[in-house]
């Protein structure tokens, strides 16, 4: 049982971050369920019909899932960001009723008969995901999806290509979601196609919001927290849409600039640079 | 064929009722509002309290009008107007929290089952044949309510001041307020209208079911916000012929027994039309592009 705590809160650790790269362009996504669901039937598919290693399937699940980020974000990202919301809702669903009512992917019934994955594959691979955000933490590539978020004219004025920013962030995020859910099915063994509903999608946003979204450790203590409490509170199990639906209007009540204002790396060096 | 044709006008405008609350809000503050799904959700909860306590059934609609109405202007207050020049998608996320607390509740007062709602059956069963078409009463009930709503919210916006006001709010919400509107007075009316619109919606759909269930939220209702940005975002003409047609080829998908898969067309259609015509069928969402103050 805890084996399986601890393994669910790694894949939310996951999908949190995956959300929190598409946030640092100032997107919403709520595709990351879907982007899941994507991973985890292609590494599946992959590893129960064709034989291919576990360990080959979840790159190759990754790549996929980036790719349909990729075809499905463009059209979105090319405009507004406010689309981008839209087109992630819409994946959701589709990919949701086509996963139900292709026989290919077991419809209904779901996919079973996957198996490999270990705490220490989610391990390795929470901490391979923690490493490489925290590099782009360090990298002008956080300057440059900094600026796109915070002003994308002033951005788009300095030679930046918003929408392959914006994309790039996207991809990574559902890369990021496929290898949450290649990790989630083969440790389950049995997925069906309500265990990515939207409502796992839009948790997921609102574990990041609650845990903050200043650094790569606020989408890790949301996910954490708001997976572990409720198995060890009862009553907030049962009231969890409600209780994590006060919280977050509570929240953004009491602090309406805080919960998504972002610390600027920019704006701390020239505070050091104007204290010398 | 010419059944499932007036079949889809009827889900269609039913869409067409919760686009056109979705596009004003975002015509006007220029956000998009997720507790508008749950609103129109809670309508049919709404008027089963009507008709729980004894009430003739036609009394609900304005009922349930008023209802979702306040609700709307609750949602104005908690989830939009602390966020007034902040980042768009904050108040996005509280009106998210918001429709889920609404979904919650509903789901510890009613239970998670679709409750029977009950109607007299000379509306919902009774009906007549037209041209070979069995159309029942509560068919003809849905269009001519919606059509009377169109029509009144059409008047409302071209032809009275508090009209004049919104359109103002809607092109720059800073030119107005220089002009003298009062514009967090607009926001309320635009609130109440679009979640009076929705609630109806919600009651309309479940007369026609049958049933008051707290899932059309997620599932019917956010098909809505897609046909808002297929008509255009901020468009109200367009929320309409959106959702006529969506509902029309929805049910042309299923007569061609393509099955479930006609729950994609929404989708499909929305991705379409962002990739080949961004600002919408009729273009004239004023917010397709960036717009600052």
């Amino acid at each position: 049982m805890t084996v399986d705590y601890l393994f669910f809160t790694g894949v939310n650790i996951l999908l949190a971050w995956s959300v929190y790269i598409v946030l640092l362009t100032g997107n919403l996504s709520f595709a990351q369920g879907a982007f899941m669901a994507i991973g985890c039937y292609a590494a599946g598919i992959m590893t129960t019909r064709y034989g291919v290693p576990f360990l080959a399937a979840v790159p190759a699940a990754m790549a996929i899932s980036a790719a349909m980020a990729v075809v499905f974000g463009y059209p979105a990202l090319r405009i507004r960001g406010i689309y981008l919301i839209l087109v992630t809702v819409g994946l959701t669903f589709c990919v949701r009723i086509a996963l139900e009512n292709f026989s290919y992917t077991g419809g209904v019934g779901g996919l079973k008969g996957m198996s490999g994955a270990t705490l220490w594959h989610l391990g390795g691979a929470i901490l391979a995901v923690g490493a490489l955000l925290y590099l782009l933490s360090r990298s002008p590539l956080q300057r440059i999806l900094d600026a796109v978020r915070e002003d994308d004219r002033v951005a788009a004025s300095l030679g930046i290509n918003l929408t392959y920013v914006k994309l790039f962030a996207f991809g990574a995020g559902a890369a990021i979601a496929g290898l949450a859910g290649a990790l989630y099915g083969h440790y389950l063994i049995f997925v069906r196609p309500d265990n990515f509903d939207i409502l796992v999608s839009i948790f997921v946003v609102l574990y990041v919001i609650l845990g903050g979204v200043n650094n790569l450790w606020g989408p890790l203590l949301g996910a954490t927290v708001m997976t572990l409490l409720p198995e060890f509170i009862r009553a907030l199990q049962e009231w969890r849409p409600t209780v994590f639906g006060l919280a977050i209007i509570v929240m953004l009540l009491l602090r309406p600039e805080g919960l998504l204002s972002f610390r600027l790396t920019s704006a701390r060096w020239s505070g050091d640079a104007g204290g010398r | 064929m010419t059944a499932q044709i007036l079949n889809g006008l009827i889900v269609g405008s039913m869409y067409a009722l919760i686009a056109i609350g979705f596009t004003l809000v975002l015509g006007v503050l220029d956000r998009l509002n997720f507790a508008h799904t749950e609103v129109f959700m809670f309508g049919a909860f709404a008027g089963l309290l009507v008709i729980d306590a004894g009430f003739p059934w036609w009394l609900t609609l304005p009922f349930v009008m008023v209802v979702s109405g306040v609700i709307g202007l609750a949602v104005e207050f908690i989830s939009f107007r602390r966020f007034e020049g902040d980042v768009r998608i904050t108040a996005a996320l509280s009106s998210l929290a918001v429709g889920l607390v609404m979904i919650d509740l509903t789901h510890k007062v009613w239970g998670t089952e679709p409750v029977g709602i009950n109607v007299p059956n000379f509306v919902t069963t009774a009906g007549f044949t037209l041209f070979g078409i069995r159309v029942v009463y509560v068919q003809m009930l849905i269009l001519a309510v919606t059509l009377a709503l169109m029509a009144a919210l059409h008047l409302l916006v071209s032809r009275t001041r508090a009209g004049r006001n919104i359109r103002a709010v809607a092109d720059s919400p800073v030119a107005a307020s220089l002009l003298g509107i009062n514009v967090r007075r607009v926001t309320q009316d635009v609130f109440f209208v679009s979640s009076a619109l929705a609630g109806a919606a919600g009651l309309l759909l479940a007369f026609r079911t049958g049933y008051a269930n707290a899932d059309v939220g997620l599932t019917f209702g956010l098909k809505a916000i897609a046909i808002m940005a297929i008509g255009g975002m901020g468009d109200m003409r367009g929320a309409v012929v959106g959702g006529l047609l969506i509902g029309v080829l929805e049910s042309l998908t299923f007569q061609f027994g393509v099955g479930k898969l006609g729950e994609l067309v929404v989708w499909v259609a929305m991705i379409l039309v962002l990739l080949i015509r961004p600002e919408g069928l009729f273009g004239g969402g004023i917010h397709a592009k960036e717009v600052r103050a």
